[in-house]
C-alpha cells in the first residue's frame, strides 16, 4: 500500500471519531504547551538576566573582594553582589586595603589596572529636605572608573570631572529620577546633602556632607555587579576615605587585557592564590555559567513536571488506540481478507496516532508560546519580579523541534500496542468478531 | 499436470477448540478444483462450508492434511506470503463485509489500494466494475445507502479488482430476494464464462444447479462430487 494511500486511511478513520480524537488531541495540546510555556519563559528570564549581568559588569573585568565563598562575601552592605563589610566569610575573611591594587597590578601582565572602590549603603537628601535611600554610597577615582567602564561610567548631563574636588559627586541615573517619569529629585548642578550611618562606633553616628553633583550618569539597566549601576552615587576615592573613615576597600576592581575566558579564568587563580584563598574573584564569565547551570536545573525540573502531562496524553492515546482497534476488529479482518500485510495495519494504526501527535505538538508549540507571551506581560507589569525585569520568551528553534519530536515520539509508543495487537489479528477470527 | 488445478485439498482436517472441547469442521475433505471451474457447494448448516472455504482463501490454516492452492503449499507460507496470496483470490464474504464509512466506490477502490495500485487506475476500474455489477449511479452511495442485493454486488465488485485466480462465494444469495438472487448468478455465470475459476457456497437446490459442479458436504466431509 502506497504511503499516502496509508495516510488518507489513517485519516478517514480519525474522521470518523472527530470529537473522540479532538479530546486525544488536546491532551497531547496540553502537554506540549506546558512544555513549551514554561522552556520559552525560563530561557527569556535567563537571556534578560544574562543581559543585565553584561550590563553590570563587562566580560573583561574581575571583581575581588574579601570572604572565600563562592561568589563572594554575600550581600554586606555595599549592596548588590559586590559584598561589602558585613558578614560573610567570617574568620576566614582577609581585609582588602586601598592600597593592595599596586601588588595586584603586578600578579600578571594580562592585568592593565585595577582600582579599589569602598562601598557602603545610605541616604541622599536633596534642597527640599526630602531623603531617599540608595543602593551605595562609592568612593572610586573617577577617572580610572570611566577608564574600566567606558560605555556605562558615562554622563547623560553635566559632566565627570577627571579631577574631581573633594564635594564632587557623580550620581545614578534612577538617583536623579527614582521614579523613571520624569519628575526629578536631584539633578547636575545642585548641592545635595549624603547621609551614612557609621555602625563602627556606639551609639551609631549620621555622618554628613554637602556634595555637588556634577553629573547624572546615563541609564545602564542592569544589576550594577561591580560597575557603574543606576541607583548609585559615586564620589572620589580620597573623599570616601575620609567620610567613611577608612582605607580597607570593599572591592577591588581588576581591568584585565581580554574577555578571553583563560585569562579571565588563569587571572582569577593568580589572584585568589596570592591572597592566600581569603578573597573571592567574580567574573561576568563565572556568574553566568552559575546561573546557566542553575536555569538548566530548573528548565529540567520544569520540563520534566510538564512531560509527566503529556505522559497522561500518552495514556490517553493507547486508550482509544484500544478502543478503536476493538471498534474496528472486523474492518481489520476484511483488510485482511483483502490481502493487507500486518506490517501496514501496524503503519495504519501507528499513522493515526502521528496524525493525533503532529496536530497536537504543533497546536500546542503555538499555544504554548501564546501562553508564554500572556504570562510574560502579566510578570513584566510589575507582577512578582517587579518592573525591573522584562522577560520576553525565547522560542527556541531546537526546543520546537523538540516538543514536536517529543509529542510524535510519546504518541507513538502509546500507539505500539494497540498497534502491534491489531496488525496481529488473525483474519477468521477478526471477521467472526460481532 | 497440476498446473490447471486451482485448489488441490488432500484429507483437510480442521478442529476447533471450544475451551477444551475439541470441534471437528472438517474431517478429511479431498478436493480438486481446475482452472475456469464453477463449483457449488451445498449442505446443511454447520456442516463446514464455510471452514472449507476460510481456509481455500487462505484466511485460516487446516489442523491436518494438504492444501495446495496454485500449486503451492499454503501450510508452508509465511503471514506475509499468505497475504499476498489472497490478493489472488477474490473473496464475496456471506455478510457482505463493506467498510461502513467508505462508498461503494472506495469499497471497491480499497482492495486496489491495498496492492498499490494508483489512484488514476483504482478509479477506471472501480467505475467499470461497478458498471458490470450494474451501480453505475449508486458509486457514491455507502453501504448503508444501499439495500442488501447492492451491498452483494458491491462486495462482488470489490472481489473482481484485482484480477483474482478465482472467486470464492459465501452465499452470494443468503440475503437475497430472488430476483436479485437471479440478476447475481447470471453475473456470476457470466463472470465463469470469461474463465475466472469461481467456488460458490449456498443453500439454494437452485441456484446449485447453474455451476458446472456440485460438491454435497455432510458432517465435515464431502458426501458426493457430481458434474451436472
Ligand atoms: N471459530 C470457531 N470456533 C469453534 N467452532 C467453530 C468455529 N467456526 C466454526 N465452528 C464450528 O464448525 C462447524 C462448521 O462451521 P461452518 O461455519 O463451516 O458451517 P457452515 O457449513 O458454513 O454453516 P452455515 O451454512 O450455517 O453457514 C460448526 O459446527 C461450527 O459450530
Ligand atoms: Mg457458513
Amino acid at each position: 500500500m502506497k504511503i499516502l494511500d496509508v495516510f488518507a486511511y489513517s485519516f478517514s478513520a480519525i474522521k470518523l471519531r472527530k470529537l473522540r480524537a479532538a479530546l486525544t488531541t488536546l491532551g497531547v495540546v496540553i502537554g506540549i504547551a506546558a512544555i513549551v510555556a514554561l522552556l520559552s519563559i525560563t530561557q527569556g528570564l535567563q537571556a534578560t538576566i544574562t543581559d543585565q549581568l553584561e550590563r553590570g559588569l563587562a566580560a573583561d573585568t574581575l571583581i575581588v573582594i574579601p570572604g572565600s565563598s563562592a561568589l563572594g562575601g554575600g550581600a554586606g552592605e555595599g549592596g548588590g553582589f559586590g559584598g561589602g563589610e558585613g558578614f560573610g566569610g567570617g574568620s576566614t575573611r582577609a581585609l582588602l586595603y586601598i592600597n593592595y591594587t599596586s601588588q595586584i597590578n603586578s600578579l600578571s601582565p594580562n592585568i592593565v589596572t585595577s582600582l579599589a572602590v569602598i562601598q557602603k549603603s545610605g541616604y541622599i537628601q536633596n534642597g527640599s529636605g526630602i531623603t531617599r535611600p540608595v543602593t551605595s554610597i562609592v568612593g572610586v577615582d573617577f577617572a580610572q572608573f570611566a577608564n574600566a567602564f567606558p560605555t556605562t561610567f558615562v554622563a547623560a548631563s553635566g559632566s565627570i570631572p577627571t579631577n574631581p574636588a573633594d564635594n564632587d559627586i557623580v550620581v545614578g541615573a534612577r538617583v536623579s529620577y527614582p521614579r523613571l517619569n520624569g519628575t526629578l529629585f536631584v539633578q547636575a548642578g545642585q548641592d545635595v546633602t549624603l547621609i551614612w550611618t557609621n555602625n563602627t562606633v556606639i551609639p551609631f553616628v549620621n555622618e554628613t556632607y554637602t556634595a555637588h553633583i556634577s553629573a547624572v550618569l546615563d541609564r545602564i539597566g542592569g544589576f550594577g555587579l561591580g560597575g557603574p549601576s543606576d541607583t548609585s552615587v559615586y564620589m572620589p576615592l580620597s573623599q570616601a576615605e575620609k567620610f567613611f573613615g577608612t582605607d580597607e576597600a570593599d572591592m577591588i576592581i581588576v581591568k584585565l587585557k581580554s574577555s578571553d575566558l583563560d585569562v579571565v579564568n588563569s587571572t582569577s587563580t593568580t589572584i585568589t592564590n596570592y591572597f592566600g584563598n581569603q578573597v573571592s574573584v567574580i567574573s561576568a564569565t563565572a556568574v553566568q555559567s552559575l546561573l546557566s547551570t542553575i536555569f538548566s536545573t530548573v528548565s529540567l525540573f520544569l520540563g520534566g513536571i510538564a512531560a509527566i502531562s503529556l505522559l497522561v496524553a500518552g495514556i490517553g492515546i493507547m486508550n482509544i488506540m484500544i478502543v478503536s482497534l476493538i471498534e474496528r476488529t472486523r474492518e481489520i479482518g476484511i483488510l485482511k481478507a483483502l490481502g493487507m500485510k500486518s506490517r501496514t495495519v501496524l503503519h495504519i494504526f501507528l499513522t493515526e496516532s502521528i496524525i493525533i501527535g503532529l496536530m497536537g505538538a504543533i497546536i500546542g508549540i503555538a499555544s504554548g508560546w501564546v501562553l508564554a507571551n500572556v504570562v510574560a506581560l502579566f510578570l513584566g507589569r510589575g507582577g512578582i519580579i517587579g518592573s525591573a525585569l522584562t522577560i520576553t520568551p525565547i522560542l527556541r528553534p531546537e526546543v520546537m523541534l523538540g516538543a514536536l519530536g517529543f509529542g510524535v515520539g510519546i504518541s507513538v509508543i502509546f500507539a505500539l500496542y494497540p498497534a502491534w495487537r491489531a496488525s496481529k489479528l488473525k483474519p477468521v477470527e477478526a471477521l467472526r468478531y460481532e | 499436470m497440476s498446473m490447471a488445478l486451482v485448489v488441490e485439498a488432500v484429507d483437510l482436517k480442521k478442529t476447533y477448540m471450544l475451551g477444551k472441547i475439541p470441534v471437528e469442521a472438517l474431517r478429511g475433505v479431498s478436493l480438486k478444483v481446475e482452472k475456469g471451474d464453477f463449483l457449488s457447494v451445498l449442505g446443511p448448516s454447520g456442516s463446514g462450508k464455510s471452514t472449507l472455504l476460510n481456509l481455500i482463501g487462505a484466511l485460516d490454516k487446516p489442523t491436518e492434511g494438504k492444501l495446495l492452492i496454485d500449486g503451492v503449499d499454503v501450510s508452508t507460507l509465511s503471514d506475509n506470503q499468505l497475504a499476498d496470496l489472497r490478493r489472488k483470490i477474490g473473496f464475496v464474504f456471506q455478510f457482505f463485509n463493506l467498510i461502513p464509512r467508505f462508498t461503494a466506490r472506495d469499497n471497491v477502490e480499497l482492495s486496489m489500494s491495498i496492492v498499490g495500485k494508483s489512484k488514476a487506475e483504482r478509479r477506471k476500474r472501480a467505475e467499470e466494475l461497478l458498471e458490470i455489477v450494474g451501480l453505475k449511479d449508486r458509486m457514491d452511495h455507502k453501504p448503508a445507502e444501499l439495500s442488501g442485493g447492492q451491498q452483494q454486488r458491491v462486495a462482488i465488485a470489490r472481489a473482481l479488482a484485482n484480477d483474482p485466480r478465482f472467486l470464492l462465494m459465501d452465499e452470494p444469495t443468503g440475503n437475497i430476494d430472488s430476483k436479485t438472487a437471479k440478476e447475481i448468478i447470471s453475473l456470476i455465470k457470466n463472470l465463469n464464462e470469461k474463465g475466472v475459476t469461481i467456488i460458490m457456497v449456498t443453500h439454494d437446490q437452485h441456484l446449485a444447479r447453474e455451476a458446472k459442479r456440485t460438491v454435497q458436504m455432510f458432517d465435515g466431509v464431502i458426501s458426493s462430487d457430481v458434474v451436472n
